[in-house]
């Protein structure tokens, strides 16, 4: 019976060698072609200076605010992580269904990058670090912040210009800030208008666990709640965020230090909402002050928190909206 | 509380022992709950919550109260009862002290069964999710017992059974997470357990069930005496020991799956509560009988986990407790509790028989090199492979021109980080096997496996506490810190161990529970220091060949090359120490520094592995093992074979992550366990026909 099995693995493994042979790419020796353009010589995050022998036209990115910034600067991405999550959770800037999946945010695929012959791959810090050094071998990387607690609207502008130089899209940049600013100054003047300046807010999404509710609050270091400052509405929270994205954590009870804010949250479809589902029936949320004066608010879907300024556009128009509301 | 020294007195003075343990236990408990509600995110203090009793409180306190304090500290008293009393009542009818819901796998396999079932969209009912609960974990309680027996005897391969198919499970539940993410959002953090409610829901559903499972065994006590006692003296008096024994297993795995929904798989509860009244029963008379046995582990399994989650939020805050699931805490108590446990209790049981003692003495010569060359080819084969599929799928000329440096962009992009991975699989396979091997015979102990006896844990624990603590450490301070974490932990395993003679049973439960608590502090760190890294704690709780360079390769390659000499010149010595303490020493063999010689070489090979793809279980184990039942128990052949068929193993095992879900991937460690844990549990089963 041994031999038996011995018999069949080694005719197995003999098929094998005989059906892998081949190639599935002509061997080569030569360079890829040349652009007109000239070198760029772009420093990221990490303090690294990264040279491009032309700018980058073919780009790969990690995290989401990196596909929305180059979608936004009009550089279609070639490959893209989680394609059907992207989709789900940013509505500002569309894919247009050419970019390849290649695969999770904190785990892409190398063989997927390493077969599109890409010019440059974004990525945030938090890849792995032997990954990096992998994907830097072949392709030029540039690391951007996933997120920056301390300045969240200069952080955002910081990768936003970053990547422009690197792809030669910096009037598309410029242009993307001024509009930006713009819809800054009109969303602070609506605020006003409403009455609504110097209100205290507090954004957050939550997850259920098993029937119990986490909350996770955009404290004051989160690009989000950064938006709604420049919008003169001031963040609620009183707990640290992470150094990041300025997350922090919460239970329903935690709730109870909130005074009678205005409760702004996200929820997605896909995920259903947990406050209206979970907490309907809580004597806790019930009792909150803000629950009682109807000022909770759930956010239209598909905004991201963590993206760029088309996103955050977008959470100004919110703002305003939920406020009129 | 209880001194030993008194003489044995009179009944009353008896029943007066176990009436003052029922009190100081209930007074704990009462301490325990008064303190566990002043504590949470809210502002309500102590004085509060005193005036709510005499009802002058506001409405916010009320609603805290009652929504959120209440629930917790009943779901906290509810989940702790259940599984003492669960884990009581299994140790009883398999006659074994380690039997509990998580050497039994009840708790992965309930965990399993209600994530499947989230995992294909079916949302259900708190009642009908207990259901499920209770399928998977009773399927799950009575594979582990068929396979282990209830004869008594059983310790070992219960340990091994259960571990295994724990192992297992837990993989399918992890990849069932990783595929359906949507689906299955939120469980993830659930997997450790945790105490957070949502009102009174979930106590007033499932309190009930617990109290009439709890109800119903306590009525069968009398019965679970005499079946504790011996088959044939209960049979005697008249006992229906099988029907005793389905109802009471049924009964308990009820318990534990009701704990698994309310709570999550809270780990080691049900362990140490009934092994704490136990370890008390010969100085408290009376305790042994299961009309005081049940109770008291029952409100040693509340006081326990009461006591971690008031423990927890009183050093870490109310509001930083939130990012740690109480079962990181109670299983870090418990491990602590069982290793002391086993270093005090008396171990009575002879020794321990290898698994694979059936196992073929040795094989021809001929037959040894055919099987040798067959599994070389099988390892060349599969690194082959291995090289060739994954995301995008090659042929062998795109390796032929690779090689020769011609190959084109996107074959060599493919290539250059595809080829590390399939080196460190095999490295690192390779590594952990002869590492388990080489454990295992000095040990003299077919469970003392890297794994398995907390070493690769203690390995993942130096690492990841060296990335938590200082940032941007080179990789060459990462081996160090999980060579240093290795070396420690085996030092401490073997140390506590070593009181009376490195006994099977001690060295094993000693080392599950060192595992046990590395694993919960590595849990415990990246939450604390980075609870939004998923990819960071798949990598150092699974094992994985995730973005690993030629670097990473470097400290293994340089392990074996450093091993492998010693190991062809101690081969024969290995031999010796395997076979008992004396035929050494008569032959001339200075034993202890051969010990530690080799000893030191299997933390290297562990210490090396682990820095390289992580934490990975189970492969130091299996390899060795099925090795010996391929050609005998003979070093020589045994740690070659060993050695390919580990690389073998984690090679496959990280091919098939690599494609099954891709471009998404799959921790190797996960595949190691789904791969491994079935056949060794074929071995075992095997064994087991054999040995009858």
């Amino acid at each position: 019976m041994r031999t038996t099995r011995m018999i069949l693995g080694l005719t197995a493994a003999a098929t094998f060698f005989v059906a892998a042979c081949g190639t599935t790419e002509e061997p080569t020796n030569s360079a890829a072609t040349a652009s007109a353009a000239g070198p760029v010589t772009v420093v990221d995050s990490r303090g690294k200076e990264v040279k491009l022998p032309h700018p980058a036209r073919r780009v790969a990115a990690t995290e989401w605010n990196g596909v929305e910034h180059l979608v936004s600067l009009g550089v279609m991405p070639v490959g893209v992580s989680d394609i059907k999550g992207y989709g789900q959770w940013v509505s500002a800037e569309k894919l247009d269904g050419t970019p390849k999946d290649i695969g999770t945010r904190g785990e892409p695929s190398l063989d997927t990058l390493g077969s599109l012959g890409l010019d440059l791959v974004i990525v945030t810090d938090s890849v792995t670090e032997g990954a990096l050094e992998q994907i830097e071998a072949k392709v030029p990387v540039i690391v951007i912040n996933g997120g920056s607690a301390k300045d969240p609207i200069a952080g955002m502008y910081a990768n936003l210009d970053t990547i422009a130089k690197a792809t030669g899209t910096e009037a598309e940049a410029a242009q993307l800030k001024s509009e930006f600013e713009q819809k800054l100054t009109t969303g602070k003047a609506e605020v006003a208008k409403l009455g609504a300046a110097g209100e205290k807010v507090a954004f957050s999404d939550a997850y259920v666990t098993s029937g119990s509710v986490s909350i996770r609050p955009y404290t004051k270091g989160a690009l989000v709640s950064a938006v709604f400052g420049r919008l003169g509405l001031e963040t609620a929270w009183p707990m640290d965020g992470d150094p990041a994205y300025g997350l922090a954590q919460a239970d329903v009870e935690g709730l109870t230090k909130l005074p009678d804010v205005r409760f702004w949250y996200m929820a997605n479809n896909a995920d259903g909402d947990p406050y209206q589902q979970e907490l309907a029936n809580n004597a806790i949320w019930r009792n909150l002050p803000f629950v009682k004066s109807g000022k909770v608010h759930r956010f239209p879907d598909s905004l991201w928190m963590f993206g760029g300024p088309k996103s955050m556009e977008q959470f100004v128009d919110a703002a305003v909206a939920a406020l009129k509301g | 509380m209880v001194t030993l020294s008194e003489p044995p007195v009179a009944a009353v003075r008896r029943r007066g022992r176990l009436a003052l343990l029922g009190i100081a236990l209930a007074a704990l408990v009462l301490l325990g709950s008064a303190v566990h509600l002043t504590q949470g995110t809210a502002s309500v203090a102590a004085f509060d919550v005193l005036r709510l009793v005499f009802g002058g409180a506001t409405g916010d306190t009320t609603a805290v109260v009652l929504e959120s304090r209440l629930p917790r500290l009943l779901a906290a008293l509810l989940v702790g009862a259940a599984l003492g009393v669960a884990g009581a009542v299994l140790q009883s009818v398999s006659r074994n002290t380690l039997a509990s819901p998580d050497t039994l796998a009840v708790n992965s396999g309930a965990h399993l069964a209600v994530v499947a079932v989230a995992a294909f969209g079916v949302s259900l009912p708190l009642l009908g999710a207990t259901g499920v609960a209770f399928a998977g974990g009773l399927a799950a309680a009575v594979f582990v017992l068929a396979l282990s027996g209830t004869g008594g005897t059983g310790i070992i391969r219960l340990v091994l059974a259960g571990t295994a198919i724990s192992l297992a499970l837990i993989s399918v539940t992890q990849v069932l997470l990783l595929l359906y993410a949507q689906e299955t959002r939120g469980l993830f953090a659930w997997g450790e357990g945790s105490l957070e409610q949502n009102g009174l829901g979930g106590v007033r559903t499932l309190g009930p069930l617990i109290g009439v499972a709890v109800a119903a065994l306590l009525g069968l006590s009398r019965r679970l005496d005499l079946v504790h006692v011996g088959d044939d003296h209960a049979r005697t008096l008249g006992v229906h020991v099988g029907r005793v024994r389905v109802a009471a297993i049924a009964l308990a795995v009820l318990l534990a799956a009701a704990a698994v929904t309310l709570a999550g798989p809270i780990g080691f509860v049900g362990l140490a509560a009934p092994a704490l009244a136990r370890l008390l029963a010969p100085v408290v008379p009376g305790l042994h009988r299961h009309a005081a046995l049940l109770p008291f582990s029952a409100a040693l399994g509340a006081a326990l986990l009461l006591g971690a989650d008031v423990l927890l939020r009183a050093i870490i805050s109310p509001q930083r407790a939130l990012e740690v699931p109480t079962g990181v805490v109670t299983t870090i108590l418990g491990a602590l509790f069982l290793i002391v446990l086993a270093r005090t209790a008396r171990i009575t049981s002879a020794t321990a028989e290898p698994p694979s003692a059936g196992a073929r003495g040795g094989v021809s010569a001929l037959r040894y090199r055919v099987v040798l060359a067959g599994l070389a080819l099988a390892v060349a084969g599969a690194a082959v492979g291995a090289v060739l599929l994954g995301d995008a799928k090659l042929l062998l000329g795109d390796v032929v021109t690779w090689l020769s440096g011609q190959a084109g962009p996107i074959v060599t992009g493919v290539l250059d980080t595809r080829v590390p991975r399939v080196v460190a699989a095999l490295l690192a396979g390779a590594a952990l096997a002869l590492g388990g091997a080489l454990t295992q015979a000095v040990a003299r102990n077919p469970l003392a496996e890297p794994g398995m006896i907390g070493v690769v844990g203690g390995a993942g624990l130096g690492a990841v506490t060296v990335i938590t603590l200082v940032s941007g450490v080179g990789f060459w301070t990462l081996t160090g810190a999980a060579g240093l974490g290795a070396a420690l932990a085996m030092a401490v395993v073997f140390a506590v161990a070593a009181r009376g003679g490195f006994a099977s049973e001690r060295l094993v439960l000693i080392g599950f529970g060192v595992h046990a608590a590395t694993q919960a502090l590595v849990t415990l760190l990246i939450t604390l220091s980075d609870p939004w890294n998923e990819t960071k704690s798949l990598t150092w709780l699974g094992g994985s060949t995730y973005g690993r360079t030629l670097t990473h390769l470097v400290p293994m390659a340089l392990a074996l090359l450093l091993a492998v000499p010693v190991l062809i010149r101690m081969r024969r010595e290995l031999d010796l120490l395997a076979l008992d303490d004396e035929t050494p020493r008569v032959l001339g063999v200075p034993v202890g520094r051969t010990r530690l010689l080799l000893l030191s070489c299997a933390v290297l090979l562990t210490g090396a592995a682990v820095a390289g793809i992580g934490v990975l279980t189970f492969v130091g184990l299996v390899a060795p093992h099925a090795a010996r039942a391929i050609v005998g128990s003979r070093h020589s052949r045994l740690l070659p074979t060993a050695a390919l068929l580990g690389a073998l193993l984690v090679c496959a095992a990280d091919t098939l992550g690599r494609t099954v879900i891709a471009p998404g991937q799959l921790p190797a460690g996960l595949m190691t366990a789904i791969i491994g844990a079935p056949y060794f549990v074929w071995l075992l089963y095997r064994h087991r026909r054999g040995s009858d």
